[in-house]
């Protein structure tokens, strides 16, 4: 007790100083150990075994205990252990089973005191008990471990654990006569040295070798264990059974574990393998280490903290043959380069966003976030004011949602799901476009929609020039699905264009528009219709919205009077507006200079007037009364495509692109209209729109699009005859060796179309199943199927 | 405009990560407890937990969703320097599982020596591909040549980025009019160190040349740009949607923002504070941008530049 007092005395007097350093060593260490007067340290390895002085700027070699020409096993070491009252006395564990003590007293070169060679196999370990001068313990591979009397020659006795190996022995700091042990089979046992017959408690600690242990320096009965499972458990071994309180999960098999002096809940790790680093744990967050140090280069066999009172020195040996002095406040902290906060843009304008709690109730500090509620329960445990300790870190989740109608993302699935691309006149499918965008609220693109119409459905000049050239196109390209479309679109198209020509002989242009927005409901049906006809179809049509069209379409009327002969001469610098105009006035404002737009155009959009819908009118009547043909605005439509993609806004350029066809399609390059097709029908997937994505892939012209839905589809086949799946390609079935595609009623090979019941497998030419069909509805094979044929 | 949610993730340890999955309707997040959680939407639109595991045997950083063409896969990274592939497998449920989906792991990518600091899987195009960089300062780029093995990956790349890496992104872009593109940031604190992003070019000619004599597929990876302008660690960074300008935020609490010129040039196009105003690009040292900086409009085109507008721009 007297030497224990003069170690605190010392450390008071003169606390200790020194920096992070290391020095080399000869071989690799495979375990060191500390003097009590924190001044040397012994580092033991298979050939090495020297004491070093801990300077304050370095290392100085001060003995090498391997003496002796002849390089003995003995001197193997696998622990070694400076007694912590005598600083004369130290142990060695050998790898070939012998404990051997040395007294750095001896006047002569060789220090080697006491041999004890009991241990049959290497010693895994050492221990001098606490506060007991004579008193050593080894544990070995063999299975036992022994208890020593330095006096004595041989052990004192031996304790067998019944089990494969010790990995570690260490005597209690709490009660004199206890000592822990731990084995390769994952149990911790304990142990009353005056009792060598059976071991006082036994539990299982890990899974796996429990390859160390450490009891708590403060008298609280707490014991830490690792082992290869990458645990560290701290134990009450003060309760009846031992109660696991911490368990830190490490990223490596943990080889050692010491706890930090005057810090009751740190202890620091090395792993025996992969992990080269030695970290320092709080054990209250199990998860982070409070510190790693990170200066060897290879496996860290032996650590030990440098004073038993001070918790900033750490001594490290390893592989690497470098014996390093570690300070706590040069680790690096993991917690520190940790990202406290996570954050994603979801689909649907939802943002999801988890930060470090303290960070956010510092920010806001009024609401009592949800994880809050833990705190309380964990401080109830008293804390050590000697140690600062955050609480456990957690964080808060919260997840923001779009308000509805606010930015989220439901105009765009909407959008997609009720925009018409195809099967209606091109003037029908511009309406109901606009309709859906101006009942969505996107005014700029409903006005688009109209405009796209006035450009391109302009009654009289239509019909001829545009319809030859879409089939021009269309044959050149050779999609025929594409072209059957175009046809029957311009066919529709011609019909009520020729038949709006006729009512224009007699009605002003102002009822024309009224008329070409009315065939959006009265279809086909009503081909007939005169000029006369028209209002009282439009009355019919009790969609709401198209009485906005009418109130939009009103004041244009009224303007349409007073300038009507002006505006032919206007017409070419009109153009520009055009350009311009669709996007929008709103837009320009803040987004005055796109890349595209050239310094003389950006001028005259910024002359150009604010008021959409007087824009408009001038521009209808520009066309109307010039009769520009519609190529004439193509490169316009373009650029205005392009500037809704830019903007973000690919859906709008894709459904333009379509609608249009080939109007447009030849002036905007393949690839970047395949990039737009496959960033639309991407977005289009993403929201699960699976028809209007495929509706897409189908009305593209693209080839690399058009050929997505075409991709990874299979078709299973059954042989017609044994009723197996066929798996090889061809005809031929592989079981029965007979052709599967004989028809069913003439009994021939059938080359061509075939056709079968997907319910009996059998088929033939469609002809022969069509007329067969006719008078039957069983299988014509006689198979007494009712077949049934989609 | 934002309805707050407020989500009890139960986590043990700060949350490192969340993400939403292709369609918006799964979220993920991971933690440093080990742990990465699932959580769906209903049809109330509550965030439930689906599933929570432990994934690793140190904090997780980063988790990121596959797209769901391979199936609900997920891949997480963390401290423990590995980085884990995991699969939803739906199926039997027992009782004491019930409305609790089951995450196998399909693969640990344990060619890190040090903490895998993120991982991200490259665009659907490109196949079944992820990428992975570390505190060590390597890239890595695995493939799964089989997409319904998610079992086997393998190393196609290991790049060296000479610093520690924070982070990485794909170049999300399907266009055919560049090559796939990576980027990558480095958290090295130290101000003077050079090329704080970079951003890699997969060479497609080398890989055509390659494959087609049978030859190993790997191919050409060039460094296309450094950037040696951010004087902090860089923390993320984040490709705009076509590809053409790329963000990265560092500790200084700036944005920059990079993008090519026409002759293939990446140049910083503007500087974005934390507060919001934009920092003058000419002032950028070696960095001589006249056009830049000065005008806002064009850094907001910039930002929503499609790839026609890189053309024409």
């Amino acid at each position: 007790m007297e030497k224990m007092s003069r170690v605190t005395t010392a450390l008071s007097s003169s606390a200790l100083t020194g920096h992070t350093m290391h020095c080399h060593l000869d071989a690799p260490a495979n375990a060191i150990s500390v003097c009590r007067d924190a001044a040397q340290v012994v580092v033991a390895g298979r050939s090495i075994f020297k004491i070093y002085a801990i300077e304050e700027e370095q290392f100085v070699e001060k003995l090498n205990l391997r003496v002796g020409r002849k390089p003995s096993l003995n001197l193997s070491c696998a622990d070694v252990v400076w007694h912590q009252m005598d600083e004369n006395l130290l142990a060695t564990a050998a790898t070939n089973g012998v404990v051997v003590t040395w007294n750095l007293g001896r006047p002569s070169r060789n220090k080697q005191d006491q041999l004890f060679t009991e241990h049959k196999r290497t010693v895994n370990k050492v221990c001098f008990h606490p506060s007991e001068a004579h008193v050593l313990l080894s544990g070995s591979q063999d299975g036992f471990m022994k208890c020593f009397d330095l006096r004595k020659k041989d052990s004192v006795s031996t304790f067998s654990g019944q089990s494969e190996s010790v990995r570690d022995v260490q005597f209690s700091i709490r009660d004199y006569f206890t000592f822990a042990s731990t084995f390769e089979n994952g149990n911790v046992q304990l142990w009353d040295i005056r009792r060598p017959d059976r071991c006082e408690r036994m539990f299982t600690a890990h899974n796996g070798p429990v390859f160390c242990c450490d009891w708590h320096p403060e008298d609280r009965g707490w014991l830490a264990t690792g082992g290869r499972d990458k645990m560290v458990k701290v134990w009450d071994m003060t309760t009846q059974r031992a109660k696991e309180v911490h368990c830190v999960q490490t990223i490596a098999s943990v080889a050692r574990v010491k706890w930090r002096p005057e810090c009751r809940h740190h202890l620091a790790t090395c792993s025996m393998m992969v992990d080269h680093n030695i970290y320092v744990w709080d054990v209250r967050r199990p998860f982070v280490p409070a510190a790693m140090f990170e200066e060897h280069r290879d496996v860290t066999t032996g650590i030990a903290w440098r004073h038993p009172h001070d918790p900033s020195f750490l001594l490290s040996g390893s592989k690497d043959s470098t014996l390093c002095q570690h300070l706590f406040r040069d680790a690096s902290q993991p917690v520190e380069r940790a990202n406290p906060e996570g954050l994603c843009y979801g689909l649907f304008g939802d943002l999801a966003f988890a930060a470090k709690e303290s960070l956010v109730a510092a920010e806001s500090g009024r609401k009592p976030c949800a994880g809050d509620r833990r705190h309380p329960i964990f401080f109830k445990r008293k804390l050590d004011p000697a140690e600062p300790f955050a609480g456990l870190a957690s964080s808060a989740l919260s997840v923001f949602e779009m308000e509805p109608g606010s930015g989220s993302m439901s105009w765009f699935v909407d959008t997609a799901e009720r925009y018409a691309l195809a099967g209606r006149p091109l003037a029908e499918l511009c309406d109901h476009n606009s309709k859906v965008a101006r009942e969505l609220g996107r005014n700029q693109v409903a006005q688009t929609w109209t405009m796209l119409r006035i450009i391109y459905c302009s009654p009289g000049l239509v019909p001829t020039a545009n319809l030859n050239h879409s089939v021009g196109k269309g044959s050149s390209c050779g999609l025929p699905l594409m072209n059957s479309f175009n046809l029957k679109d311009m066919a529709q198209g011609l019909g009520s264009e020729t038949r709006l020509d006729r009512s224009k002989g007699d009605t002003r242009s102002d009822t024309v528009l009224l008329d070409s927005s009315a065939t959006l409901i009265t279809n086909e049906d009503n081909e007939e219709t005169e000029g006369s006809d028209v209002p009282a179809d439009y009355l019919l049509g009790d969609v709401e919205g198209e009485e906005d069209e009418l109130y939009l379409l009103d004041p244009d009327h009224a303007h349409t009077e007073e300038p009507e002969y002006v505006l032919p001469q206007e017409a070419f610098p009109l153009r520009h507006e055009i350009v311009d105009t669709p996007p929008g006035p709103e837009n320009l404002q803040d987004k005055a200079d796109s890349p595209h737009v050239s310094g003389s155009e950006a001028d005259v959009a910024s002359l150009a007037p604010m008021d959409s819908s007087f824009s408009l009118v001038s521009v209808s009547h520009a066309l109307y009364d010039s009769r520009l043909p519609p190529d004439f605005f193509s490169a316009l439509v373009c650029d205005m495509l392009r500037f809704y993609a830019e903007q973000g806004d690919v859906q709008m350029a894709v459904s333009v692109l379509i609608v249009l066809g080939e109007r447009v399609r030849k002036d905007i390059d393949e690839q970047t209209q395949e990039h737009w097709y496959a960033s639309y029908i991407d977005l289009l997937q993403r929201f699960c729109l699976w028809n209007v994505s495929n509706q897409v892939v189908k009305l593209s012209t693209s080839r690399a699009i058009s050929c997505l839905n075409q991709a990874s589809t299979t078709l299973h086949v059954n042989c017609s005859h044994c009723k197996r799946p066929m798996s090889s390609r061809g005809w031929v079935c592989d079981r029965c060796h007979r052709c599967a595609s004989m028809c069913a009623v003439c009994h021939h090979v059938v080359k061509g179309l075939f056709v079968w019941c997907q319910g009996c497998s059998h088929g033939g030419h469609l002809q022969h199943i069509m007329k067969w069909l006719e008078g039957s509805s069983h299988c014509p094979a006689g198979c007494g199927h009712l077949c049934e044929y989609s | 405009m934002f309805v707050a949610r407020s989500i009890a993730a139960d986590h043990k340890d700060l949350i490192h990560d969340v993400s939403f999955d292709f369609h918006g309707r799964r979220m993920a997040t991971c933690s440093s407890d080990q742990s990465v959680k699932v959580w769906d939407k209903s049809e109330s639109g509550d965030w439930h937990c689906t599933a929570s595991w432990k994934t690793h045997s140190g904090s997780v950083w980063r988790v990121t969703w596959a797209h769901p063409e391979f199936g609900q896969v997920l891949a997480s990274c963390s401290f423990d320097r590995t980085a884990a592939v995991w699969e939803e497998i739906v199926g039997e449920s027992n009782d004491k599982l019930r409305g609790q989906s089951h995450w196998v792991k399909r693969t640990t990518l344990v060619d890190s020596r040090t903490s895998v600091t993120d991982v991200k899987f490259a665009p659907k195009h490109m196949g079944l591909m992820l990428a992975t960089c570390s505190a060590d300062g390597i890239v890595r780029i695995y493939e799964a040549p089989d997409v319904m093995n998610l079992s086997q990956w393998s190393l196609q790349h290991e790049i060296s980025c000479k610093l520690s890496c924070s982070c990485i992104s794909w170049n999300p872009s399907s266009s055919r009019a560049h090559s796939p593109m990576i980027a990558v940031g480095s958290d090295d604190s130290s101000p003077n160190a050079m090329a704080k992003v970079q951003i890699f070019e997969y060479n497609e000619n080398t890989r055509k040349e390659l494959t087609s004599s049978g030859g190993p597929t790997k191919f050409e990876i060039h460094i296309v740009a450094q950037f040696d302008n951010h004087n902090s660690q860089v923390w993320r960074v984040s490709w705009n949607i076509t590809g053409t300008v790329l963000a990265s935020s560092g500790d200084d609490g700036c944005v920059r923002l990079w993008k090519a010129n026409y002759m293939d040039n990446w140049k910083c196009t503007g500087i974005l504070k934390g507060n919001g105003s934009p920092v003058s690009g000419s002032a950028q040292q070696g960095n001589p941008s006249p056009s830049l900086g000065s005008n806002i409009p064009n850094l907001q085109s910039s930002l929503n530049g499609s790839s026609a507008g890189r053309k024409h721009s």
